[in-house]
């Protein structure tokens, strides 16, 4: 909710003062207003001195100020004056309101004597009873910017004036809830209310260290708790985000040389082999691994450090530690578990890579299938005992093609991955 | 993805600028032409080998494929090795064939083709003539080599001996080049040598 809205029930009932006032000058006069408002008022029944500010025109403490703001001390109490000017604190003495009452003797204004002579504006009923009395104050502080229209000798707020004097029937015109209700809502301002004590509504949130915001509930301790908690798994999140940018940042691929972040789009993605820790974007990592020039075991070996790896782990970011290493390939095989297998098609087919793959091999009704080990074709290689594997050579090519969309489910961003899922013993 | 190499033998040559190798003038890397497909390098023949002392100049050529294919690199400067033909300068060496891998520059490679220089590999020879001198009559080889380095690459060591062997060979109306790669071939013997060039 705006300030703007927030601020109608004040003005719905105090339309002729309030009208001249801008959400913002009302709103500084209730912060000074609320402080400086119970202590002052003792000290302003007794006649003080008038305020020397006030007679040059400016007094930034309005109607609670300790002085008098009446030109003719002495006269304070006097029934007969019905109009006065007081200050708006806020503003300069050009922007003085005259503001006529609405009691029954007010006569039209005439001539600066008459106001004279009103009694200071005296608010009911400002002890911080809060919150059983603030709905009423909320008017009563409004009309602190205001003037007093004393007709009696009971000093009246003067919103009880314009409101009628019921307190309860006045606040069911202004919001259309009893005062009730609204004690058990939580106040609209997202920021601190500028009623203060004086608001209608009786639940103010209170700041939230970590996240800046108003939201935290003064009495409700399992939402605090929640809340505390939601800030502070947010508060990790972001933190873990804006590490694993900064340890990514700067990460160069070793086969472009190229800053990985700092490609566009889809290639802005690390390879990450499972065996060494050697940095690679994904686009040329997987283009080493395809290249046919080379023998197998060449291509499977990471550029670096020729130390073989058996597929390569997309990644948006580097990972610098074990531990967000196995987690990365542990997501990796968890998001291509929940994939159909292509070879086992559902059974239909037959899977090269046996139960080291890693897609799901299951029926059509769901059941999972073990299918085995995979079949090994083996050869001696150049009549040693040095043995090459057949599977590794003439399945694999078919296996770095596939085109699979498993990144969605990690990341959200859109990948294929074509790399291969098989894992070696 | 020309582009790719292009974009990275930029970067390379820049890192070959700032790197050590440079500043002791070990190692050494020329444009050809704007292409950057086309390169001269340049290695100093490390210290302790027949080579120490000289300069030998080498053709790079990047293909378009590169860093997924390795460079082809050559000797321009005539060189007695095992692993280097003397007469076409064509090198033997894994990491430019199939041994190659895609994170390795050209650095790298003028360094590796340095420590060739530094440990010959003669029995996976290029030159087999060479490779055969150098297990057979290693004495000989050395000096062949040093003779070769001083001709060819300003090596500082002279050797009058096979300088008026050489000569011998001019004034018979042999070039001078053919005379010292046949001499040296045949172990510095000019009866064989001439044998050889006139049967």
């Amino acid at each position: 909710m705006s300030a703007s809205a927030a601020y109608v029930p004040s003005g719905g009932f105090g339309g002729t003062i309030a009208a001249g006032l801008s959400p913002m000058m009302a709103n500084l006069n209730v912060d000074e207003g609320a402080t400086a408002m119970s202590r002052a008022q003792p000290i302003m029944m007794v006649n003080p001195p008038i305020c020397r500010y006030f007679q040059r025109g400016i007094c930034h403490y309005g109607s609670s100020c300790r002085f008098s703001h009446v030109l003719t001390a002495g006269e304070a109490n006097n029934n007969s004056g019905n109009e006065t000017e007081v200050l708006n604190p806020t503003t300069s003495s050009t922007n003085l309101k005259k503001i006529t009452t609405e009691s029954p003797n007010a006569r039209p204004s005439t001539s600066r004597h008459n106001w004279i002579n009103a009694p200071v504006f005296v608010p009911k009923s400002y002890r911080p009873t809060y919150p059983s009395e603030e709905v009423a104050d909320i008017s009563t502080s409004e009309g602190a910017t205001s003037i007093c229209p004393m007709n009696n000798e009971v000093q009246k707020s003067w919103a009880d004036v314009v409101g009628g004097g019921n307190v309860a029937q006045r606040t069911n015109i202004i919001e259309g809830t009893d005062a009730e209700a609204m004690l058990e809502m939580e106040c609209p301002f997202e920021g601190p209310c500028p009623y203060g004590a004086y608001c209608a509504y009786g639940i103010h949130m209170e700041l939230c260290k970590m996240c800046d915001q108003f939201c935290l509930h003064p009495s409700d301790q399992t939402q605090r708790r929640k809340h505390n908690q939601d800030c502070l798994q947010q508060h990790e999140q972001a933190m873990e985000w804006s590490f694993a940018i900064a340890r990514s940042k700067d990460k160069t691929c070793g086969i472009c040389f190229d800053t990985i972040m700092e490609k566009a789009g889809r290639e802005k993605r690390f390879g990450i082999l499972p065996n060494c820790n050697h940095i690679f974007c994904l686009e040329c990592i997987r283009k080493w691994r395809q290249a046919k020039q080379f023998e197998h075991k060449i291509t499977r070996s990471c550029p670096e450090c020729r130390v073989s790896s058996d597929f390569v782990c997309p990644s948006a970011f580097w990972v610098e530690t074990k531990e967000e290493k196995d987690k990365l390939l542990s997501d990796y095989r968890l998001a291509l578990g929940v994939k159909d297998c292509k070879y086992f098609k559902k059974g239909d087919g037959k899977c090269p890579f046996g139960n080291k793959c890693f897609y799901k091999h299951a029926l059509p009704n769901g059941d999972l299938v073990d299918v085995g080990c995979p079949k090994r074709a083996r050869k001696l290689h150049r009549g040693s005992n040095d043995f090459i594997d057949l599977l590794d050579i003439y399945l694999w090519e078919f296996v770095e093609q596939r085109d699979y969309h498993w990144l969605d489910f990690l990341s959200g961003t859109s990948d294929d991955s074509d790399d291969s899922d098989f894992s070696e013993e | 993805m020309a582009n790719m190499a292009v974009s990275r033998i930029k970067r390379e040559f820049k890192e070959v600028m700032r790197s050590e190798e440079i500043v002791q003038c070990s190692i050494k890397i020329e444009l050809i032409n704007d292409s950057w497909t086309e390169l001269r390098g340049e290695i100093a023949g490390p210290p302790d080998t027949p080579y120490e002392g000289g300069k030998f100049v080498l053709e790079i050529k990047v293909p378009e494929t590169y860093p997924f294919n390795p460079p082809k690199v050559r000797f321009i400067t005539k060189i007695w090795h095992p692993n280097i033909s003397s007469v076409t300068g064509a090198i033997c060496l894994d990491i430019l064939k199939d041994n190659w891998a895609a994170a390795m520059t050209l650095r790298t490679v003028l360094l590796s083709l340095q420590a060739l220089l530094a440990a010959a590999e003669p029995d996976d020879p290029q030159d087999a003539v060479v490779a055969y001198q150098y297990k057979d009559k290693y004495q000989l080889f050395l000096m062949t080599a040093k003779h070769w380095t001083n001709i060819y690459a300003g090596g500082p060591h002279k050797f009058t001996e096979c300088d008026s062997k050489i000569q011998r060979l001019k004034d018979m109306g042999i070039d001078e080049h053919d005379a010292r790669a046949v001499l040296s071939k045949e172990n510095w013997d000019l009866e064989k040598a001439t044998e050889n060039l006139f049967s």
